[in-house]
């Protein structure tokens, strides 16, 4: 272990964690506004991923051009969702609900999935996913710079919309009060959809990254939506900028052990960091102090 | 407080009902002792994981299963009885799987039992088949544990893990001092398949000088491979052993070696280049080319059965010989061994199937020779290195073996 | 006096201990077995999760450390493969409390939200250690003696241990609704801070609910461990358990008596019977989630609260809102 393998570590953990940043970045903002656990996430990366696969080796379309085509399909599913399903829960166990929902959902979509694409791994495959770039004598992917900047587009994007814009205004105003936002005239239903939308969206852009740089198939949701949460409620539930700096935190520290101590003890040692993290600060780095009442 | 006794009312309603449906719609009993009556059908059972974290290998045990069972249905069947396969879906759970092996035979009376996927699986599947009598032929649970259990019932068609590697091992031991590469890094995932391989093959290693310069265990589902395959890359091991058990860590490692700009002399993962057509489309076309893998059977194997085997499965499914997964033939061998042991023994009596199958009998499947110790492992079969050279899978070392194609070393650059 | 709705506990009761003999396929019984333990576990869980509100998704800890008490004490005291393994159950539910002690000093610092997730890191770092520390047998996991028993009645004593867990957790859940601790678990969902300030000692009693509720979860583990015969750290620390148990009490009525009880009688034996039905696993899941989301969305507050709701109605037809049945739920 010297200098580099440490530097090198970091710059790892920086640049995929930065993917998981993007994939936790829609279940923040769902929790944050909604008050919905989406464990439905981790299939919805994945749907992302195959729809990605689909579009790539049928008809020839570049895994970032088919963005265009996957970002908003999953909008629209998502917005079909909320519609169908997430509206109709109410009541007080409204957190606790909506994770029996999304769960069911999460089954029924893993079993199209599994019935549509089979069992069988893939990957996506590119001209640039194998490649990379030289720089201080650490070479950098070209699919994780890409996965990087697509984290750094995407979610200023939304930063810009939440901040200047008048939906924006809207959406902050549902995430700090609903009530008193539906006071002052805001409809909570019309953002709560489109918020649910916009989250299960940007995991396509998650989900090409995750499927470029990882065999996958149905199954591989398990593993992605309990990573997911922990990154979500580490920075904060509802909190983006939570999201992205705990999404960067978590893979580092466990590259950082694993090049320190040995790769066997990456998933303890972050663990019990976290346990630690949260019995001093139990919002999560980034969460309001007052935490809300489910 | 009197909403409540409606509530036990109804928990009490749906206890009875339960209770009672399921005596009405079932009959118990095994069918394991012996005779089918002339005209009716074999009935074997499995259950395969078809959905969770195995589903990519059920999936290609089922395929196997199948095939061998249209097989055998085209040479007459058994002993006169058409073969039916009874396959359950245990969703990678233990739990499920134990529910299932005893639905196989007390439910939908199965005649024999195939085992399912995974050393995981196989034990606590293997321990509730054995209280039945039964016989469990399995090809997918090789795990030392699964031998250590002291059941009578397991056998096991496909090659013992511990010492896969062997041959690989031997073979760079063997190489010429001038030839023979100077250091090697060790990457093992914490699993009971691929965790006893590694020592085995890193004392022969030792032995002939070669130097470890990593040597680490990695979690079954790490978060980010790169940086331990970065690790293995800072370290310029000329050769790198990878204990794998599926595609995603090999393909993982793989695309993180390229994008390092290392490529070892010589690269050879426990299992996932045995995928056929699932692993080249994963690793990308090209990128496979001079990936080992160790194992007791391929594609291109001249053993006529296999032969017979692969040229079924193209018919069926499409490809090459190099595409067919080593699952499917793991599995068409357990086939081939109940099928040796119903015709040895005149019957479908499990308990004179036990007793042949243990009897030191060697039996031919697509796998080669089979033939059990008294712990079930099938000790007959060498353990082979295959390698990938261009889009052709084949067999490299034991080198005196007559079919070895000569091996491609060091391994050539990465393609794409 | 005999009360009616005792009338229904006792039947459901027989019912449970009728049906091994009734009904002797061991397919079915196995169902009862895993089913059982289930119920056990789920409703153990709901005496601290649902009373107290903190949504425990930690519970597979007390489940493994159950299990692999069971596994190391029958190889360290050489107990041979019959009966006598049975005796060590309680042994692995103690086991289970005592090591809920420090995870609940730790986890019950924080507030609910938190403490979900808290009660998931720790289960990982107990999953994690059982894999990487040698005396828990690595990924190899550990063997129990086997049973020669036939199968005709090999089921019995498990079903039946089985069985007593689930009524001793189903007695001690009720004796806690009614003691004085139990309404002080309640105040402390309903509103933590002035259960604090009426001069609830609330980390104390949250503490004793949190240990307490690991007992019958932690001989769940230790039976399933016999009936398995061998267990792996990835299927006793198992994150599917942690999940299932808390959707069976929400599917049932958390905070309920009987929803947990009813959640994981319906949901696991209607799981397991499924997956043997459909011989296609991936329709399997469609089916059941399917199902699943039917459910959810018509009983959006759980089976036990939307029947007693909708007995109340027609109670309240039947005798023209002369009689006010209030749900047990708040």
């Amino acid at each position: 272990m010297n200098g580099t393998a440490v530097l090198h570590s970091i710059i790892d953990g920086v640049l995929t964690g930065s993917v998981y940043a993007l994939m936790a970045t829609g279940l923040t903002l769902i929790f944050g506004v909604m008050n919905i656990i989406n464990v439905a996430q981790g299939i919805f990366v994945i749907l992302g991923a195959y729809l990605s696969y689909a579009l790539s080796v049928h008809l020839g379309i570049d895994l970032f051009v088919g963005l265009a085509i996957t970002i908003p399909t999953l909008f629209v599913v998502g917005i079909v969702v909320e519609r169908v399903f997430l509206s109709r829960i109410k009541g007080p166990e409204r957190v606790v609900m909506s994770i029996l929902v999304t769960y069911a959902i999460s089954l029924v979509i893993e079993g199209v999935l599994n019935i549509v694409f089979s069992a069988n791994y893939v990957e996506l495959h590119a001209w640039y996913v194998n490649r990379s770039v030289r720089v201080f004598g650490i070479y950098l992917p070209y699919i994780y710079l890409l996965g990087f900047a697509l984290a750094v587009v995407l979610l200023g994007a939304l930063y810009i919309m939440l901040y200047r814009t008048r939906f924006g205004a809207s959406v902050r105003a549902s995430l700090s009060d609903q009530t008193s936002a539906a006071l002052v005239g805001i409809n909570v239903r019309r953002v709560s959809t489109v918020c649910f939308g916009l989250g299960v969206a940007v995991t396509a852009a998650g989900g090409m990254i995750y499927g470029a740089t990882n065999a996958f198939n149905a199954s591989s949701s398990y593993d992605l939506i309990s990573r997911l949460l922990v990154i979500i409620v580490l920075g904060g539930m509802g909190s983006i900028g939570g999201a992205l700096v705990a999404g960067i935190m978590m893979i580092t520290i466990e590259d950082l052990v694993s090049v320190v101590w040995g790769p066997v003890w990456s998933n303890l040692a972050f663990f019990l960091i976290l346990v630690a993290v949260l019995s001093l600060r139990p919002q999560g780095l980034f969460g309001k102090p007052s935490v809300r009442v489910a | 407080m009197t909403g409540k006794r409606r509530l036990f009312h109804a928990f009490g309603v749906v206890s009875i009902t339960l209770a009672s449906l399921a005596t009405i719609t079932t009959s118990s009993g095994a069918s394991g002792s012996g005779t089918i009556a002339k005209g009716q059908p074999v009935l074997i059972g499995a259950s395969l994981s078809l959905s969770g974290d195995f589903s990519g290998d059920g999936d290609a045990f089922q395929q196997g299963y199948k095939l061998w069972a249209a097989d055998q249905n085209k040479k007459g069947g058994l002993l006169g009885h058409k073969v039916d396969l009874k396959i359950i879906s245990d969703a990678s759970s233990p739990t499920q799987v134990v529910t299932n092996y005893q639905a196989l035979i007390s439910t939908f009376h199965v005649n024999l039992t195939f085992g399912p996927f995974s050393s995981l699986l196989t034990l606590p599947a293997a321990t509730a088949v054995n209280r039945y009598g039964y016989a469990m032929v399995e090809g997918a649970g090789g795990a030392p544990s699964i031998f250590n259990a002291g059941l009578h019932n397991v056998f096991d068609a496909a090659l013992p893990v511990a010492n896969g590697l062997v041959p690989f091992a031997k073979w760079l031991a063997a190489l010429p001092a001038s030839r023979r590469p100077k250091t090697i890094a060790y990457a093992t995932s914490t699993d009971p398949f691929t965790e006893p391989q590694i020592p085995v093959a890193e004392k022969i290693i030792k032995a002939a000088g070669i130097k470890t310069v990593y040597y680490k265990t990695f979690p079954a589902e790490p978060s980010d491979y790169t940086t331990i395959a970065d690790a293995v890359a800072a370290t310029n091991a000329q050769v790198v052993i990878l204990g794998s058990v599926d595609v995603p860590t090999v393909s993982a490692f793989m695309q993180a070696f390229e994008q390092a700009h290392y490529n070892p002399k010589a690269f050879i993962a426990t299992a996932g280049p045995d995928q056929g057509k699932t692993f080249l489309s994963a690793v990308g076309s090209g990128n496979s080319n001079g990936v080992m893998v160790p194992n007791a059977w391929y594609g291109g194997s001249s053993n006529p059965e296999s032969k017979t085997m692969v040229a079924e499965f193209i018919k069926k499914y499409g490809g090459t010989p190099s595409e067919v997964n080593a699952d499917v033939a793991e599995a068409y061998a357990v086939g081939q061994v109940i099928t040796a042991a119903v015709k040895a023994t005149g019957g479908f009596n499990n308990a004179k199937i036990i007793t042949y199958l243990h009897s030191g009998v060697t039996i031919q499947s697509v796998l080669g020779a089979v033939k059990f110790n008294s712990l079930g492992e099938n000790n007959q079969p060498t353990a082979y290195t295959f390698q990938w050279q261009g889009s052709k899978f084949v067999e490299v070392n034991p080198a005196t073996d007559p079919s070895a194609t000569k091996i491609l070393f060091p391994k050539p650059a990465w393609k794409n | 006096m005999l009360k009616a709705r005792n009338v229904w506990w006792i039947l459901a009761l027989v019912a449970l201990v009728l049906f091994p003999l009734i009904e002797t396929n061991p397919t079915y019984t196995t169902i009862g077995i895993f089913t059982l333990i289930f119920m056990g576990c789920a409703t153990s869980w709901n005496m601290f999760s649902g009373y107290s509100g903190y949504i425990n998704l930690g519970s597979a800890v007390s489940y493994g450390v159950g299990a692999y008490t069971m596994a190391l004490l029958a190889d360290h005291l050489h107990v041979p493969g019959n009966g006598d393994l049975f005796w060590l159950i309680p042994v692995g539910g103690l086991a289970a409390m005592i090591v809920a002690v420090p995870v609940g000093l730790v986890a019950l610092r924080v507030r609910r939200h938190t403490f979900v997730v808290i009660t998931i890191a720790i289960f990982f770092v107990f999953q994690l250690s059982a894999i990487n520390f040698s005396f828990t047998g690595g990924t190899s996991g550990l063997q129990l003696p086997l049973i020669p028993w036939l199968e005709t009645n090999y089921n019995k004593p498990f079903y039946y241990s089985a069985l007593a867990i689930t009524v001793f957790a189903a007695l001690l859940s009720v004796a806690v609704r009614r003691s004085r601790f139990g309404l002080q678990l309640l105040a402390i969902r309903d509103d933590e801070d002035r259960a604090a300030g009426l001069g609830v000692k609330v980390f104390a009693v949250k503490l004793a609910g949190f240990t307490m509720s690991a007992f019958a979860v932690g001989m769940g583990g230790a039976l399933y461990a016999v009936f398995l015969g061998q267990i792996y750290p990835q299927f006793v620390f198992d994150p599917i358990f942690d999940i299932s148990i808390a959707l069976m009490s929400i599917f049932g009525g958390l905070g309920t008596l009987t929803g947990p009880l009813l959640g994981a009688l319906v949901l696991e034996s209607t799981q397991q019977y499924l997956t043997i039905r459909f011989s296609n696993g991936s329709l399997y899941l469609i089916v059941f989630g399917a199902l699943f989301l039917v459910i959810v969305l018509f009983m959006p507050q759980g089976i036990v609260v939307y029947l007693s709701d909708w007995r109340s109605r027609r109670a309240a037809r039947r005798v023209e809102g002369a009689r006010v049945v209030v749900g047990e739920a708040s």
